[in-house]
């Protein structure tokens, strides 16, 4: 125990306990404003795939609640993430004073609430028009949630959570809770109620859900977002 | 309503937010701060109150200042959070909103001690006789209550769930059209502010 104590490298990993283990498991501390820019230029890829002057882009993705949502949940896990690791220091408060004042307006114009907790990788879309209500563990790189989508319920009070992976598409209107998981790749149609895993590149639809076709490419909805899911597109009778 | 009883209405609704156990003022004003459910249930209960003092013509001048109040109160609640508690509405006490958008109350009768999520329908706007709910229902987020039907005591509507029938207590409804998928359900573990 004691040589645990003393070597760091045994002490960072050994398994985390108490209500902080949810933010360890996370990549490392990653800083506001290169996370910030990142996302810009992924929508901006997005909204403009022909290209805009910056002020346009700048101007859409400022209206866009998606965005600014995302922007702030970076600033907050910036926050979160250095007073784990540094305690507080002026930099740290003054983040502190502007969230709490910030949050109720931030609330306001997205109209969605994402936990802190959640670890949301690069090139995410969130959907512009808001209403998102997002808990789960994770969301992988690459993926496409449209508005009023609810992914994790926390009503339980258990640490059942839903882990979102890569490249997955999430039409509107779509419920994802319990314990979960969503494979790479795959297809949630739109209005569906999920609470099971989902293999990767399989289509997840309806009301209690069920897999609808598998292995299937949705390469083309997540690249543009007048991209169309139907019948035709879905091949399947 | 006398005005001590919309207090005590009130202070059942920030229980259910704070839990009962830890009622403390450092909770309760974290609570009022940070949760846009308790302040649309909030700006509700301050509407029913003028509601029910309308025939007092000595208290006019003061129910006046109070609409005006009422009327900004409403602007920021319904075009900020859209919370959407409609005054024809009749919700019993201890009433939670979790989260906040698209909630939308409409002509409906709550018993005491319900819980609704977001994005959650419950009655159509123009309807006189809307759902009428039992106490202790648990309706989930996205949930849609169109129809005028009846709902049981401490019946769980599963989220995403469509109800157009008569719900017995204690069920649980899953789907679109929602069907009863287990009788005897006890939601006591996923009602807030136990």
């Amino acid at each position: 125990m004691s040589a645990i104590l003393k070597n760091k490298d045994a002490r960072d990993k050994s398994p985390p306990t108490g209500p902080d283990a949810m933010f360890t498991d996370g990549p490392a501390v990653r800083d506001i404003w290169p996370a910030v820019r990142d996302d810009f230029r992924f929508y901006c890829s997005l909204h403009f795939p022909k290209g805009a002057g910056f002020p346009r882009r700048l101007l859409r993705c400022l209206r866009s609640a998606g965005f600014v949502l995302l922007a702030f949940l970076r600033a907050e896990r910036n926050y979160v993430d250095c007073r784990r690791r540094d305690g507080w220091t002026l930099r740290l408060l003054a983040l502190r004073i502007f969230l709490a004042f910030a949050k109720p307006l931030e609330f306001m114009m997205t109209k969605s609430d994402v936990w802190v907790s959640t670890d949301i990788g690069p090139n995410v879309y969130l959907s512009d028009r808001g209403y998102l209500f997002l808990g789960p563990w994770s969301v992988g790189s690459g993926t496409v949630i449209h508005d009023r989508v609810l992914i994790g319920a926390k009503a339980a009070q258990s640490d059942a959570r839903p882990t979102i992976g890569a490249n997955v598409w999430i039409g509107p209107e779509c419920v994802i809770y319990g314990d979960s998981r969503l494979g790479d790749g795959c297809t949630v149609l739109p209005g569906s109620v999920l609470s099971m895993n989902v293999p990767d590149r399989a289509v997840v639809g309806g009301n209690p859900g069920v897999i609808v076709r598998r292995d299937f490419d949705n390469t083309d909805l997540r690249r543009s977002l007048s991209a169309n899911i139907d019948r035709e597109t879905l091949k399947c009778r | 309503m006398p005005v001590s009883g919309f207090w005590n209405t009130v202070r059942t609704d920030l229980a259910r937010y704070v839990g009962k156990s830890e009622l403390s003022k450092r909770r309760m004003l974290r609570t009022i701060y940070w949760e846009p459910g308790f302040q649309g249930v909030f700006v509700y209960r301050f509407g029913r109150l003028l509601l029910s003092k309308g025939d007092v013509i000595l208290l006019w001048p003061l129910l006046a200042l109070g609409w005006v109040a009422y009327a900004l109160m409403v602007l920021v609640i319904r075009k900020g959070y859209d919370i959407g508690l409609s005054l024809s509405a009749e919700i019993g006490p201890g009433f939670y909103v979790g989260h906040f958008g698209g909630v939308e109350v409409h002509g409906c009768r709550m018993a005491e001690n319900c819980s609704v999520g977001q994005l959650t329908k419950v009655g159509a706007a123009d309807q006189v006789d809307g759902p009428q709910i039992g106490s202790g229902v648990w309706i989930g987020s996205h949930a849609k209550i169109p129809a005028p039907v009846k709902v049981g005591d401490q019946a769980t509507i599963a989220p995403g769930a469509r109800v157009l029938k008569d719900v017995p207590p204690k069920a649980l409804i899953v789907g679109d059209p929602g069907r009863v998928v287990f009788r005897g359900f006890d939601n006591s573990r996923i009602l807030p502010g136990r």
